[in-house]
């Protein structure tokens, strides 16, 4: 991944131009429902803005090569880790949230360097070893300031913060290392994608049975079925971006998103719901927090990261 | 089981930037360890460029909350006060600054608040609601409240008519105030140019006073206004 590989990549362009196609097509789209039949886009317009806002920085990481990819994508889990945090009040317990971050720096790191053993980007080993040594710091943070009270809240939060937004999270990041990184990375980027904005459209056209009435009253059965039926189809529609996986493993590609797209949704569902909240942040607009944009692709990329790699060397 | 008791950030629905415009904002990591590396940049930039030296101030409270006022002629004020006050007041150290100046666009509120940790004050718009959080404020112990009782900057180095707003605040209350003048910061940095020149600055810390003896009312205020005029005035001409 680098730039002039960026360029001579027949998979960055065709997503490069996908991405530009959906932008310009949608913002068209919008333009004629507001000025040509004049319909209220008002919440359609803000979604759109926060597109543009997200879609930049993202393409800009990948033209720019690994190491730019890895630093964004730490940055997008330290983000998204200190939403987590700011909902259910671990943010105030500093130490804790400073070690959770040094986690996912970490994490970041593991993903940078190279193995010193195999000699190829990403040690692999010290990424799979790092919740043992994470979890074991962060159970030392009560211990070295002598106190017991409250403290395991605190220590389960920032356990569950680390190992979901950090580690598995950065699945995604550890991705960047593959030699098909630029195949890997879009699919999942556009494949979760496309799952939520199937269920949306889906659950507008047929919706009618409640999928988990409490957790998120808004979906649907109809909704994520249809999901789940894009999502099967779309790997073979992409498959010429990587044509080294087999037949079964697209369809195992095109579960993991389907299923995991909507279970990692709802997932963070069952956090703010517990906390009390509707979004996990206001940073993107029209889209709520980081975590509420990228909750899929938690879920999904460890899933897929290790379905790829048992089949095929990464 | 017992249900945890969650303790959301009150702000979770704001962006960034709303967030840092509302007032009192809530503690955040990343910010104040911007606060802290633009703090240390700050004091070594002062004492280069500017070769601030700060006269008495050992007179600075060294506990609880106080009240700084002072002259009033550039930019440059608010940053060499912080700089006299202990890093461990860092973030706990307010300068009253003007809502309709300071927190108009985003670079400002940027740089008010994440560097200078500033107070939105509504000067023309509702004075009275800014200085009651002003008082909310100092009632939290160990506060510190920075305000340039003229309102604005002045342009022709003479010291302008205090406000009386800050006797308000002072009048029957128990906190020290500080009066403090500030030299060659107007000549620094004028109001209206855009880049500060290599000028020396000197700070004279006067000694606090207290005036808890006086009832509140606009008397007071305007009686503590002069006052505070007259202690910032003496210290300029080098007594104090």
């Amino acid at each position: 991944m680098s730039p002039s590989a960026a360029i001579a990549s027949p998979v960055f362009r065709f997503y490069a131009a996908l991405a530009l196609g959906l932008i310009v097509l949608a913002g068209v789209i919008l333009a004629i429902l507001r000025w040509g039949l004049s319909k209220n886009v008002d919440h359609a317009w803000q979604s759109y803005r926060g597109w543009l806002l997200m879609m930049p920085p993202v393409f800009v990481a990948f033209f720019l090569g690994r190491v730019a990819v890895i630093v964004f994508f730490t940055a997008v889990a330290i983000f998204a880790f200190k939403e987590f945090a700011r909902a259910t009040g671990l943010y105030r317990d500093w130490w804790m949230t400073g070690g959770v971050y040094l986690g996912i720096i970490g994490v970041g790191l593991a993903a940078l360097v190279h193995d010193p053993r195999l000699h190829v980007a990403g040690w692999y080993g010290l990424f799979m070893a790092l919740p043992v040594y994470v979890i074991a710091a962060i159970l030392l943070l009560p211990i070295l300031r002598n106190r017991s009270q409250g403290q395991l809240q605190l220590l389960a939060l920032s356990i569950l913060g680390f190992t979901y937004f950090g580690w598995m999270f950065g699945h995604l990041t550890f991705l960047a290392n593959a030699r098909e990184a630029y195949s890997y990375l879009l699919y999942l980027l556009f494949a979760v994608e496309l799952n939520d904005v199937a269920a949306f459209v889906c659950g507008r056209l047929f919706g009618r049975h409640q999928l988990r009435s409490e957790i998120s009253p808004k979906k649907t059965w109809e909704g994520s079925l249809g999901a789940l039926a894009v999502s099967l189809l779309f790997p073979w529609a992409v498959w010429f971006t990587f044509p080294q996986l087999r037949p079964g493993e697209l369809i195992l590609a095109g579960l993991i998103v389907g299923i995991g797209g909507q279970l990692g949704d709802l997932a963070i569902s069952v956090i703010k719901r517990d906390v009390g909240i509707k979004d996990m942040g206001a940073v993107i607009p029209g889209h709520g927090g980081v975590l509420d944009r990228i909750d899929s692709l938690i879920y999904v990329a460890p899933l897929f990261f290790h379905m790829v790699r048992w089949f095929h060397d990464l | 089981m017992e249900p945890w008791q969650y303790d959301p950030a009150r702000d979770l629905d704001k962006s960034l930037i709303d967030r840092l415009k509302c007032f009192p904002r809530e503690p955040d990591m990343l910010v104040y360890g911007a606060r802290l590396a633009a703090a240390l940049l700050m004091r070594g930039w002062l004492g280069v460029y500017h070769r601030l030296t700060i006269v008495n101030r050992e007179n600075l409270p060294a506990s609880g909350s106080f009240v700084i006022v002072a002259n009033h002629a550039s930019h440059l004020d608010a940053l060499c006060l912080l700089s006299a006050l202990p890093l461990r007041r860092l973030h706990r150290a307010f300068p009253a600054a003007a809502q309709d100046y300071f927190f108009v666009s985003v670079p400002r509120v940027l740089l008010s608040t994440v560097v200078v940790n500033a107070l939105p004050f509504q000067r023309r718009a509702s004075p009275l609601q800014s200085l009651s959080i002003c008082r909310q404020l100092l009632d939290v112990d160990g506060n510190v409240l920075l305000i340039f009782p003229e309102g604005t900057r002045a342009t022709n180095g003479e010291l302008a008519q205090f406000k009386p707003g800050v006797g308000l605040l002072l009048a029957g209350a128990d906190f020290p105030v500080v009066p403090c003048y500030l030299e060659g910061a107007g000549k620094a940095w004028p109001k209206g140019k855009r880049f500060p020149r290599p000028r020396t600055v000197r700070l004279t810390v006067g000694s606090p006073r207290r005036y808890s003896h006086l009832s509140p009312g606009k008397a007071a205020a305007l009686e503590i206004a002069g006052d505070l005029q007259n202690a910032v005035r003496e210290l300029a001409s080098g007594g104090g």
